[in-house]
Formats: structure tokens, sequence, C-alpha cells
């Protein structure tokens, strides 16, 4: 009996001891597909290599605002990789699944890389639309998600209005006018930016389409340069992305360890390489200096400056009975 | 259209002309041409070379304005054509998309619905990720039992609620089953099955509570998909639902499948369960069954299945109030012919073990077992180690087609008379026997032969009718003969003379 109890611990033991298989899910927004099967690709290997361990990674992409509701629902992600800070507290709020300052946690708060609205507009931008003014005028037709779903279509609205209180002195109800203007354009609201894109781009809907700068980017490469062009407005918004390890799920998964390292490695080289490439904004200043053709020279607002932060800009604008409720009107 | 649209326009101009000539007349920068147009019109009559050269001009003019206009509008139609044509070209674009969004979303939202379904098979609630399981279920069974020359003292004729049972059963957190089902048939309330199951995957799987022993073939087969109303002699021998916990299993997608478990330990077959231990002691119960050619393109193999259960458990205290033993086998009729003696108590080791098989092939059926319960009983200073058997075969045949299986008859027409639809129509038979281990009657201690038989045999049958698949009526007849009574044929003796019974049976199931 006790040479099968031996046989069966040290049997146990080595299989204790062997690699492991892990298996982690990052819940994230609409357009960072691209990005993060590359990504995941190079952390696997990077986390082997360290490790032994191997690593899969699932993808689920969304609207941010629903990929947040859908983990505060029970979708198990390890981490969350959304379009804006709000989204993250509202998991840590509602669910309690991480703690209230996980922002704190990675360096930039929690933001490896950074992104901004532009226009995506026809070859030839037969509007001649040049700024966030051209876009409200009568008779231009504009794409853009639905902010109530659409992390990019908050970032998109928000550097629309910050856009009007620069221009008007900061005159509110000008740029509840202006921000009302720009909705009157707009014949269909998608519920994520990746709708919102195929919406523009294989449909063929709408003169131009308020785009994340990696997503205009991406269409131009996905459907060619010769059918779009971006163009970037004078000013916009620096949308900030954040990350986090979901903490509950990822200690019931028994994933903290590789989770977190997971999101440290985004700031990594290779990370910010990879960000880069895919059009996203790096935080490493030698590794944006190096990618800087790939991004115009704007002037970016923050949602702190022209907005209170995102829990004030959410309640003004975006909740029930907000702006947006107060001034979209479905067509 | 265009036409009367010229019209218009060359009127308009010549209008303009008299309006300006007679504009001109209180004009001061005269123009003598156009003042001199309406004198002239105002003639109506001939007029001089000058007057003609005048009007020739203006015709000139007026041709020239009309071709002006003919160029104009054949410049500007197709531009304000192509201009509609791209707006509702846009217009239908948007909204083909909002009616595809429209249909993401609600396939989205639908996936977020808890799903309810009522049918055939009960009713089940079901949140949206299928995670959370909600089913009930139903079984009633009313039958009638008439007992012949019997001198009228034995089995009461008449009508039995037999089973009445609502059935609670679901899934919680995906992969924890649960089963809650009482019955209020007969004429004691109790708890049938009451149990959760917990799947890591379908080989591995952990059951606690209160559940069917897993021995006997036909006592494991559903309640609804039996033969006959009631169960065979060999039923007698196999311990009914017990206390306890059991790893089971399929394997090879589910060709063979495994029970073992602990349990209190329950006594050869009887109606009434308990809640609790009567005694220390635990039992061990399994059962192996396996089906090898059930996924297999071998037909007439592939549904034979074969195995073995079995039970023990070391020591049985013969101190306990409780005997440990059954109350008495029963018949078809369900009366008991055989019962230990007063004061006989199970004491040491009891074991039973179960060859049985079944095999189904179309509309053909047949299920067999044998069964051995071993038993160690004591009565005051005596003790002996009996050994009582038993074993039954069955058979089937669904008269109309539809395939005989473990869990019943699917009729393919379910009974609808105007349609000229019967439903499917079954006939069985079956033989079984009991013999009671002779030891039990050496000096009348542990039996009494003038009270018990030693042994019976029955055979049966009848002809079942699925009115569909959840309605379906029995009718049988069985007759049993005992063997090895001594006593005398005294009313309300049950082994005195063989019994003859028709059954009957209207049952729901869902």
């Amino acid at each position: 009996m006790k040479i099968i109890l031996s046989i069966i611990l040290a049997t146990s033991l080595a299989a204790a001891a062997g690699a492991k298989e892990i298996k982690l899910l990052n819940v994230s927004y609409d357009p960072t597909r691209e990005l993060y099967t590359e990504y995941n690709a190079a952390f696997a290997k990077y986390w082997q290599a360290k490790t032994g361990d191997s690593v899969t990674i699932s993808q689920s992409h969304g609207g941010s605002g629903k990929q947040a509701q859908a983990v505060i629902n029970g979708l198990e992600a390890d981490v969350v990789t959304l379009a804006l800070a709000y989204d993250i507290d509202a998991i840590s709020q509602q669910a309690k699944l991480l703690p209230a300052d996980w922002q704190k946690r990675l360096p930039n708060n929690s933001t490896p890389y950074t992104s901004t609205i532009v226009f995506l507009v026809r070859k030839g931008n037969p509007k001649k639309i040049k700024d966030w003014d051209d876009v409200v005028k009568k008779g231009v037709t504009v794409v853009v998600a639905n902010p109530k779903t659409s992390g990019g279509a908050r970032w998109a609205y928000l550097a629309a209005y910050a856009y009007a209180l620069e221009t008007y002195g900061h005159d509110d109800a000008k740029a509840k006018d202006f921000i009302t203007k720009l909705y009157k354009n707009v014949p269909v609201l998608d519920s994520g930016a990746r709708g919102a894109t195929v919406t523009f781009a294989q449909r063929d809907i709408g003169d131009v389409l308020l785009a994340w700068e990696n997503e205009a980017h991406l269409a131009l490469k996905e459907f060619g340069a010769d059918k779009f062009e971006i163009v970037t407005p004078p000013l916009s918004i620096l949308a900030e992305p954040p990350v986090s390890v979901v903490d509950k799920n990822a200690k019931r998964h028994h994933t903290t360890e590789v989770a977190t390292e997971y999101l440290k490695y985004l700031y990594s080289d290779e990370g910010q390489e990879i960000a880069a490439k895919n059009f996203y904004r790096p935080r490493n200043e030698d590794i944006a200096k190096k990618y800087a053709d790939n991004f115009s020279q704007l002037k970016l607002v923050t949602v702190d400056q022209e907005f209170g932060g995102w829990a004030n800009a959410q309640k003004t604008h975006f909740a029930d009975g907000g702006v947006f409720d107060q001034i979209f009107q479905p067509q | 259209m265009k036409t009367e649209l010229k019209k218009l326009i060359v009127a308009a101009v010549i209008g303009s002309q008299f309006v300006r000539g007679s504009l001109a007349q209180d004009s001061t920068s005269t123009n003598a041409a156009q003042v001199q147009i309406p004198a002239y019109a105002a003639d109506g009559a001939g007029g001089n070379t000058a007057e003609a050269a005048e009007i020739k001009a203006l015709k000139q003019e007026v041709e020239a304005l009309v071709q002006k206009v003919n160029a104009l509008e054949a410049e500007r139609a197709p531009a304000q054509q192509s201009a509609t044509i791209q707006d509702l070209d846009q217009k239908v674009r948007i909204l083909s998309r909002e009616r595809e969004n429209d249909q993401e979303a609600a396939a989205a939202f639908a996936k977020t619905q808890p799903k309810i379904s009522i049918g055939s098979s009960g009713f089940s609630f079901a949140s949206a990720d299928s995670n959370f399981v909600a089913q009930l279920h139903g079984l009633v069974q009313l039958d009638s039992r008439t007992f012949f020359e019997d001198g009228g003292n034995n089995g009461n004729d008449g009508f039995l609620l037999r089973r009445a049972r609502p059935i609670f059963t679901g899934t919680v957190f995906h992969d924890f089953d649960f089963n809650f089902t009482p019955d209020f048939g007969g004429s004691v309330v109790q708890i049938q099955d009451a149990f959760v199951n917990y799947r890591y995957n379908p080989a591995i799987q952990l059951q606690a509570g209160k559940f069917k022993s897993p021995v006997g073939l036909e006592q494991l087969q559903s309640d609804p998909y039996t033969s006959f109303n009631e169960r065979s002699l060999a039923n007698d021998l196999v311990p009914n639902r017990d206390l306890g916990i059991a790893f089971k299993g399929d394997v090879f997608n589910g060709a063979v499948s495994y029970t073992l478990g602990l349990f209190n330990g329950a006594p050869d077959y009887n109606g009434t369960t308990t809640n609790s231990s009567f005694q220390d002691d635990k039992a061990f119960a399994g059962r192996l069954f396996a089906q090898p050619w059930k996924n297999s393109d071998l037909g007439g193999l592939r549904g034979l299945g074969f195995g073995i259960g079995g039970s023990y458990e070391a020591s049985h205290p013969n101190t306990n109030s409780a005997t440990g033993l059954t109350p008495g086998y029963t018949s078809d009729g369900q009366q008991k012919f055989f019962t230990y003696s007063s004061g006989v108590n199970a004491s040491g080791a009891a074991w039973r073990v179960s060859p049985q098989a079944y095999y189904y092939y179309g509309p053909f059926g047949l299920l067999a077992e044998y069964v051995v319960s071993d038993q160690e009983v004591k009565k005051a200073a005596a003790s002996t180690d009996l050994q009582n058997t038993a074993w039954e075969v069955s058979g089937s045949w669904v008269l109309t087609g539809e395939d005989a299986s473990y869990n019943g008859v699917t009729p393919l027409h379910p009974f609808s008379p105007h349609n000229g639809q019967w439903g499917a129509w079954q006939v069985v038979a079956r033989y079984a026997a009991l013999d009671v281990d002779n030891k039990a009657f050496t000096g009348s201690v542990f039996a009494d032969p003038t009270k018990s038989a030693s042994g019976a045999g029955a055979w049966s049958i009848g002809l079942n009718w699925y009115l569909n698949k959840n309605i379906r009526a029995n009718l049988s007849f069985s007759h049993t003969e005992f063997d090895g009574f001594t006593g005398k044929a005294a009313p309300g003796v049950v082994p005195a003379q063989a019994e003859n019974a028709l059954f009957s049976r209207v049952q729901l199931s869902f």
C-alpha cells in the first residue's frame, strides 16, 4: 500500500512540477482585434521562454460599454483592455471584481498606449472635410457608433464637444448646439466602432467616419488607400484606453501572475512596438519617435481638462437623460 | 411636360418683352424699338419693313432663349437625377444597415434572455447561458387490479393511485444537476429521489443524496418505461432507493457506464424507503454495464447491453431494532408470499450479485437478469447464511413497428382518430421465479412454511398502448404459483393458492 501511495505521490509531484497550460481571457473593445492577435502571440512566446508554461489567450471584442456589462454579468475575463477607464470603473463598482484603485497599479494610469479620433473620408474628400466645422455642415452624412455602448464613440463625441468648447469660448449652450448639429448628420448608430467602420467602408454609407486613429489606418490597409483617406483635424482628444487584471476572476482561475505579466508586457519594448505598428500611440518615447510617421501632429485635449474627468463626463453626457439623450433623435 | 414648360418660358419671355416695352413707355431712357412693339402688336395687320425686322429679331431672340433653356435643362436634368439616385441609394443603404443592426441587436438580446420551453418532455426554464436550468416533469399512474379465484379475501380489487410524482430536476452553475421527486401515490407520501450530481465531465460524476441503488437492471429502468405495471419477482432481491454517495460516469461515448457508491445499506426490495440510516454499518454497491456496439454500424448489435451489479455489506448488527431484512417478498399483485419469522435479524455480511442484459432490435426487446441475495441471519442463538435467488426474462414486440428500447417506445403516429392514427401498440410477456433458501425453513426457525412460500414462479402477458409520448395505457394478466407452502388454505393466506391478477393502467408522464 505504501508503495502505491509513494507512486501516486511521486506522479502527482512530477505532474505538478511539469509545464502548465494556462488559459487567459482578454475582454477588449472593438478595434483591438488585430493588436491583440499579434500581441498575444508575442506574449505567449515570451512567457513560454521565461517559464516553460504555454499560455493561450482568448479574445472577446465588442463595444466597450457592452463588454464591461458582459464582465459585470459574469463573463469570466482574466484581464480587461477597454476603451476607457469609466468602463473598468463600472466593473469595479458594480461587480467588485477588482479594487477601486486599479488604475494605479500600472504606469501611465494603466494606459500602455493612447489614441485619438480622426476623420476617415472617401478618396478625394468630396465634401472637403478638414475640421470639425465641416462635419456639422448640412448635407454631410456622418458615421459614428453609439456612445451609449461604444467607447470609441464616446471619445468621438467628446472630441467634437471639446472642439466646440474651445472654439466658442467654453460656451456650453453653443457646444450643445454644435453637437446637436453633428448628430443630426448621423443616420445610423452602430453599437461598436468596428460596426461603424463596416457601415462606412463596406456598406458605403456616409461621407465621413469619426474613427479611432488605429481603426482609420486599418481601414486604409484593409480596404485600400485608393478608396479612403485620413483627415486629421487640428484638434482632437487624447484617448487613453486602459487595461487591468480582473482580480477575482484571475484568482479563481489561478491566473493572477500570468495575467499581471500579460499586461505589464504591454509596456515592454516589444509590446510598445506592436502597439505602434498597429497605429496605437506608444508611451515609450523612443518607440514613438521610431514610428512618428504613423501619427499626425495635432492638438490633443484631455477628458480631465475639458470635462473634469470621466465620471463627470459620463454623468453629464452619456448617463440616461444626459446631454446625448437630449440632443439625439433617431432618424 | 417639357414642351409645356418651354411654352411657358417662351410666353414669359415674350410677356416680359411686352412688359419691358410698356415700362419703357414710362421710362426716361426710351428704347425706340421696344416702344413700338405694343403699337405694332396692337395693329395686328402687316407692318412696315422695320417692324418686320424688329419682329424677326425678337423671334430670333426668343429662339435663342429657348435654346438656352433647352441647353440648361439638358445640363441640369442628369445632375439632378444623379443626385436623387445617390440620395435614394444612401437611404436604402442606411435602411439596410439599420435592419442589419437591428437583427444583430435582436440576436444579441435573445442570447441574454431566459428560455422557457414547454413540450412533451415537460416544462423547462433556463438562463440565457444555460448555466441554470429548472425542469418540471410529472408521473401519474392510475391502476386497477382484479384478482380471480382468490376467494374474495386476498388482494383488494379496485383502483389505486400507484404513483403521483411531481419531478423537479435541473442544473445550477452548469455542472451541478439536481433531482427532487416526492411521491403522493399509494397511501404514504415519501421522497423517492433527492440528490445532487456533480458532472466534472460525462465520465466523472459524483452523486450524493437519495437515489436508486445501482444493482438491479429492471429496478434501474425508469418507472414510466417498465413493460408491466409491476416489476418482476427478481426485483424482490435487489435494493430499492438508498442514501449515499456514488461515483459514476459514462465512458467511450456511453458504451460503458459505471457506478460505485457507499450507501446506508438497504434490505431486499422494500417499497417504502427511509430517509435515514437504521444501523452503523455501510454498504458498497456498484454496477458496470456495457453496450459495446452502441456507437457502431452493426445495427443488429447496437441494442445489446450487458453487465453486472452487486452490493456488499460487511456486517449488520443483530441488536438493532430494525431487522435489516426485507419486510417480505411480494407477488406481481404486490401480495406478500414470504416473510421472515418474528425475531429474525440480519446478522453479519450480506451481498448480492446480479448479472443482467438486454437486447433491443427494431420492435423487438428482451430483458433478463439473475439475482443472488446472500444474507446471514440470526434468531436468538441460531444463525445461518441464506442465499435466495431469482431471475426473470421478459420479451416485447411493438406491433406498430416502432423501435423498442430500455427507455420506452415513442409512437410514430400519435393517437389522433380524426386522422386515422392510433399510436403504438406493444405486446409483452414475462416469466420470473424466486427461490428462498431452504435453510430458512429448517426447523421453521427463520421462516414458517405454514405462513410463507419457499418460492414463486409467475408468467405474465400484456398489451401496452402508447397513445403518444406522454400517455400510455396497459392491460396485463399475471399468473403466479407458490412453492413449499404447507399451511392451510385459510382466508387471507396468500400462498395458499395461485394468484391470478388482471392489471390495467392509465399513465401520464412528461
